[in-house]
């Protein structure tokens, strides 16, 4: 069920409509631009990589999407329409469920706590913590335990329980493998798979591509603030050396 | 046993008032990561509110009450937040004490300008003094238990909004991770607000409730301090717990009552010990606590920048400062150089915060009580001669700034463990004890083996204030205003200068470290206590020095020289110049030890003289008595201070000599005109200042390099690719690569020569490296 792509990222003529698009978009910190004019595609319900070495500009590309950071010039558009300078909290009420780098949770408040505040986006609390417990039975034993001192892969797990239980239209990953044992991190990806193919559009940042590419169905360089390779996951594969090693 | 009762209960509701104070503090603290120093002032607006309210407009208690707690506590705290709070993201720690305790400065203003202090105000405890209850034998006022009753109601409420609500969840998420939240669909700065209204309508309650206990006339300056109490329990509960906070005020609330009942008639001091009874509770509690965690991962880049002059150019600025007073002395008559010696001290003062706060990022809130110590030790040992002829030694100083660096050890040394604010509590707490208890001592007490009668600070008879004599060391005899006025100038060029090798030199290099990242700088294996301690003592010693010359300047010293609030205002207005310069020391000396004073009494002179407008000028004399806390609160903005634009703007100028040497040449005109008596001298302090503020404009105005410059408005990453690569830009390429710092001497050397900017080595900045961007133009 490859998506049908271009090699520049764009759609090809019949296929599934953007859920989220980066047009030439522009973003720094401060007075300086990390990214200088991304060009992203998330087809509707697919499950889009995004590769690159560290520093490349992943997580800025996924900050911009999940509205944490402004875009300076270029579109942001979900679902069509542009959504440029809108809040991160009002696209995360429109759907757009994002899991920051490191561990997405708050580590001083109870798994209850946490699931709590993934209502935020207008889910009601028994619905979420019933997904939750009933995907992850190790957080249903932990419910009354401070999330930071649970281990990295059952935080991660409550981190993407709020995906679950939420059901976001876009899901954006930021290096789930982040400092997690190889058996928890293909769990973790086994669980994002079983929400793509439940037609939930993911975007995942990775910098290990092994992980990941198995299960997507488009994959997407990213060096030094550009997308500069788009493509089908296994030709992508070939090129991520060079790109890593060259540049 | 009835007493014991009767103290307990008035201990517990003392206590009650405090924790809710401290639970208010604590709130704000933990959801935007701003220690409140304002919110004691917050108490006291609140309290003289309510009065003017009730007895001023004469409206009915419950609406008095509502419109108070209910609209002007919360308002208040959402609008501080949403108008200055906000701004404060990403500044250092001590901008945001400058910012907080600014705006304390300017609500104490606010309220003597409101509320004349000289009037007594009275609030009568609700349902009337005589309304009374009995509880096994002691008499308890309805007031009391009121107070009592709302500090339980509050501590429970909190703990079911905290435990039992959504957003009272979401704000203790805001604590970790505020964009998370975001994450999460909630709105961090509504969220934030909140936290600011809930805070302030603490405070405002607290206020309302405390002043009928504690008894007597509303009193702005005892209710402002009021914040030490909360913060003597908010860091009992580490600044986080809100259930430890209100044990704290528990305990120190029944430690002051009982102190009240059970301390002999004949200790003079147990009044004065009470009201610093706090202030050791805190040092107590500080001692105990346990070491903060290093954090590496939270390094905040801040918005703070500082350039960093060569000693070179160091010393020809000290040189030119010096000749500038001694040319300026020509223009003043004998009163303004008494005024101006007095800023030159409070500048020497100003840089032991240029070295602690601006070189270390350590803090000090309590700068002028350290040379309240200098002050007293040289007083005691150090005064020969009498009456007219009598001097200060230059040993007595000696000895005065060296005991003075000891007490500093001491006074930190327990802090000093903790993250940066705690430090500054300590040392606001000392401040305060000392001028309540240390500076108090003005009655003889009898020393036990050497039946000698001593006090601390007085100057015979019980008379509450010591006289210093000018300094005399062989010939140089400071009684002689324009040697005092040029040796406080040459002591400051020469500290200055000081500080300047000092920052250049490697343990100027591990104090920048330190500052930017503990965490980073203790794995290189730096001792950091080691490197706090000296630092914190040798700036105690800086301030010794400055405080006992001040002390001369002003000839006698009363303990409201040295109150808290002069030690805050100065730091603050050395924050709002620019901490980490030594101009910003003086520009923040000067405008604290005259700038402000001339001008408020210069509106008075004119306001007396002037009977009709009379009005107009005593507004705008009032008005310039808030104005610094205006700038102060505004430093948020800018939190380089406007030192760093001055020299930003002049930095222009560097290699346009011609509108330099014209600059000179119009001043030097406009000097001789009034040394001439052809202008006035407020007309040349006016064309000055307007010359130095318009140099820069008009060298970038005529500037044929100017063009270039606006080529460098394209990212730098871009340049030499969207723009062309000229030597302008290599060197600031060079600059943002602290290439300068790399390259071999003789290279730079070479490179400099050719290259268009032709300044000095000195001239490296601490702005971040650009590096990340700025590797991409090579590819
Ligand atoms: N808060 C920040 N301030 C300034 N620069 C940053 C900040 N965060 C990241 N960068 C820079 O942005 C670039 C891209 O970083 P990032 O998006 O984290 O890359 P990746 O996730 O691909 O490793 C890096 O060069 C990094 O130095
Ligand atoms: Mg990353």
């Amino acid at each position: 069920m490859t998506a049908p792509v271009t090699d520049d990222g764009r759609p090809i003529e019949g296929g599934a409509e953007p859920i989220l698009e980066l047009v030439g978009v522009r973003a720094g910190y401060g007075a300086i631009e990390v990214l200088h004019g991304v060009d992203l595609v998330v087809p509707r319900g697919s499950l889009v990589a995004l590769l690159g070495p560290n520093g490349g500009g992943k997580t800025t590309t996924l900050r911009v999407c999940s509205g944490l950071l402004r875009v300076a010039s270029g579109e942001l558009r979900v679902a069509g329409r542009t959504v440029n300078g809108a809040a991160a909290h009002d696209l995360a009420r429109v759907g757009v469920c994002s899991v920051p780098e490191g561990r997405g949770i708050f580590p001083n408040l109870t798994v209850r706590e946490n699931l709590w505040l993934a209502t935020g986006t207008g889910v009601a609390r028994d619905r979420v913590e019933s997904v939750a417990f009933d995907r992850f039975p190790r957080l249903g034993e932990r419910r009354n335990q401070l999330a930071g001192t649970m281990s990295g892969g059952e935080q991660q797990m409550l981190a993407i329980a709020r995906a679950l239980a939420t059901e976001p239209v876009v899901l954006i990953l930021d290096e789930l493998s982040m400092g997690l044992a190889p058996l928890v991190v293909s769990a973790l990806y086994e669980t994002v798979a079983e929400l793509a193919s439940s037609g939930i559009s993911v975007l995942v940042a990775e910098q290990f591509a092994k992980t990941v590419l198995p299960i997507a169905q488009s994959a997407a360089i990213m060096l030094h603030g550009r997308v500069v390779r788009v493509g089908e996951p296994a030709a992508v594969e070939e090129e991520l050396a060079s790109a890593y090693l060259g540049g | 046993m009835h007493l014991f009762l009767t103290y307990t209960i008035f201990g517990l509701v003392l206590g009650g008032v405090y924790a809710i104070a401290a639970s208010g503090l604590v709130l704000t603290y933990n959801t935007s990561g701003i220690f409140n120093f304002a919110h004691g002032a917050e108490a006291m607006l609140g309290a003289f509110l309510y009065w003017e309210v009730r007895y001023g407009w004469g409206v009915p208690t419950p609406l008095a009450l509502i419109l108070v707690l209910g609209v002007f506590g919360p308002l208040m705290g959402g609008l501080l937040y949403l108008v200055i709070m906000r701004g404060l993201r990403n500044t250092a720690e001590v901008t945001k004490v400058v910012v907080t305790v600014a705006l304390m400065l300017g609500m104490l203003y606010l309220s003597e300008w409101f509320w004349n202090p000289q009037t007594d105000r009275t609030v009568v405890p609700f349902f009337g003094i005589t309304s009374q209850v009995k509880i096994l034998g002691a008499d308890v006022t309805t007031h009391e238990l009121i107070a009592l009753g709302t500090a339980v109601l509050i501590g429970l409420g909190l703990r079911l909004f905290f435990y039992r609500l959504r957003i009272g969840v979401a704000m203790r998420g805001a604590v970790d991770d505020p964009g998370l939240l975001e994450l999460n669909g909630h709105n961090p700065e509504r969220i934030a607000a909140l936290s600011w209204a809930m805070g302030s309508f603490l405070a405002v309650l607290a206020g309302v409730l405390l002043t009928p206990i504690s008894g007597g006339a509303l009193q702005a300056n005892s209710l402002t301090l009021l914040v030490i109490d909360a913060f003597a329990a908010a860091v009992f509960g580490r600044l986080r717990s809100i259930p430890r906070t209100y044990i704290g005020a528990l305990v120190l609330g029944l430690a002051a009552s009982y102190v009240l009942a059970y301390s002999p008639k004949t200790w003079q001091w147990a009044s004065n010990f009470r009201v610093s009874l706090p202030m050791i509770v805190l040092f107590v509690v500080l001692i105990v606590l346990p070491q903060d965690r290093l954090r590496g991962a939270s390094v905040a880049r801040t918005r703070e920048r500082a350039h960093l002059p060569s000693v070179r150019s160091a010393v020809i600025a000290g040189a030119a400062l010096v000749v500038v007073v001694v040319l300026l002395r020509q223009l003043m008559n004998d009163s303004d150089i008494t005024t101006i010696t007095l800023g030159m001290t409070f500048a020497v003062i100003a840089l032991s915060l240029t070295l602690l706060t601006g070189y270390a990022g350590e803090m000090n809130l309590a700068a002028v009580s350290f040379g309240a110590i200098a002050t007293m030790v040289s007083y005691h040992i150090g005064v020969t001669g009498h009456g007219l002829a009598s001097r200060s030694t230059l040993w007595g100083i000696v000895v005065g700034v060296i005991v003075t660096a000891v007490v500093g050890a001491v006074v930190s040394l327990p802090a000093l463990r903790l993250r940066g604010l705690y430090l500054g509590l300590a040392t606001m707490a000392f401040g305060v004890f000392l001028t309540d208890m240390v500076l108090m001592d003005s009655n003889p007490h009898r020393i036990p083996l050497i039946h000698t009668k001593f006090s601390l600070f007085s100057g015979g008879a019980g008379i509450n204030s010591l006289v210093i004599p000018p300094l005399r060391i062989g010939p140089l005899d400071l009684h002689d205003g324009t040697t005092f006025l040029v040796t406080a100038t040459v002591v400051f060029a020469v500290l200055g200068i000081g500080l300047v090798a000092l920052r250049n030199s490697s343990y100027g290099r591990r104090l920048t470290a330190m500052k930017d990242s503990p965490a980073a700088s203790a794995t290189l294996g730096q001792s950091l206590l080691r490197l706090k301690l000296s630092v914190f003592m040798l700036s105690a010693a800086v301030a010794g020095l400055g405080g006992v010359l001040m002390s001369m300047a002003l000839g006698s010293v009363t303990p409201d020289n040295f109150s808290i609030f002069l030690s805050l205002s100065l730091l603050m207005l050395t924050v709002v110049a620019g901490i980490s310069y030594v101009s910003g020391a003086l520009m923040g000396g000067l405008l604290s030890g005259v700038g402000f004073a001339l001008i408020v009494s210069t509106f008075h002179d004119l306001a007396s003289r002037h009977g009709s407008v009379h009005g107009l000028f005593s507004f705008l004399a009032s008005f310039a008595t808030v104005t610094p806390a205006l700038i102060g609160i505004g430093v948020g903005r800018n939190p380089s201070g406007s030192v760093h634009d001055f020299v930003d703007s002049y930095r222009s100028l560097r290699h346009r000599p011609r509108v330099l040497v014209g600059g000179g040449a119009v001043e030097a005109v406009l000097y001789v005109l009034s040394l001439t008596n052809v202008l006035g001298h407020w007309w040349f302090a006016i064309l000055t200042s307007v010359l130095v503020m318009f140099l820069p404009l008009v060298g970038q105005m005529s500037d044929p390099a100017r063009r270039e410059q606006e080529a460098a408005a394209v990212p730098l990453e871009l340049a030499g690719i969207d723009s062309p690569y000229s030597d302008g830009l290599r060197a600031e390429l060079d600059r943002a690569l602290g290439i300068e710092d790399l390259l071999p001497p003789e290279r730079l050397a070479r490179s400099r020569r050719n290259g268009r900017r032709s300044d000095g080595s000195g001239d490296r900045s601490m702005t971040e490296p650009l590096g990340a961007g700025v590797g991409d133009a090579g590819t």
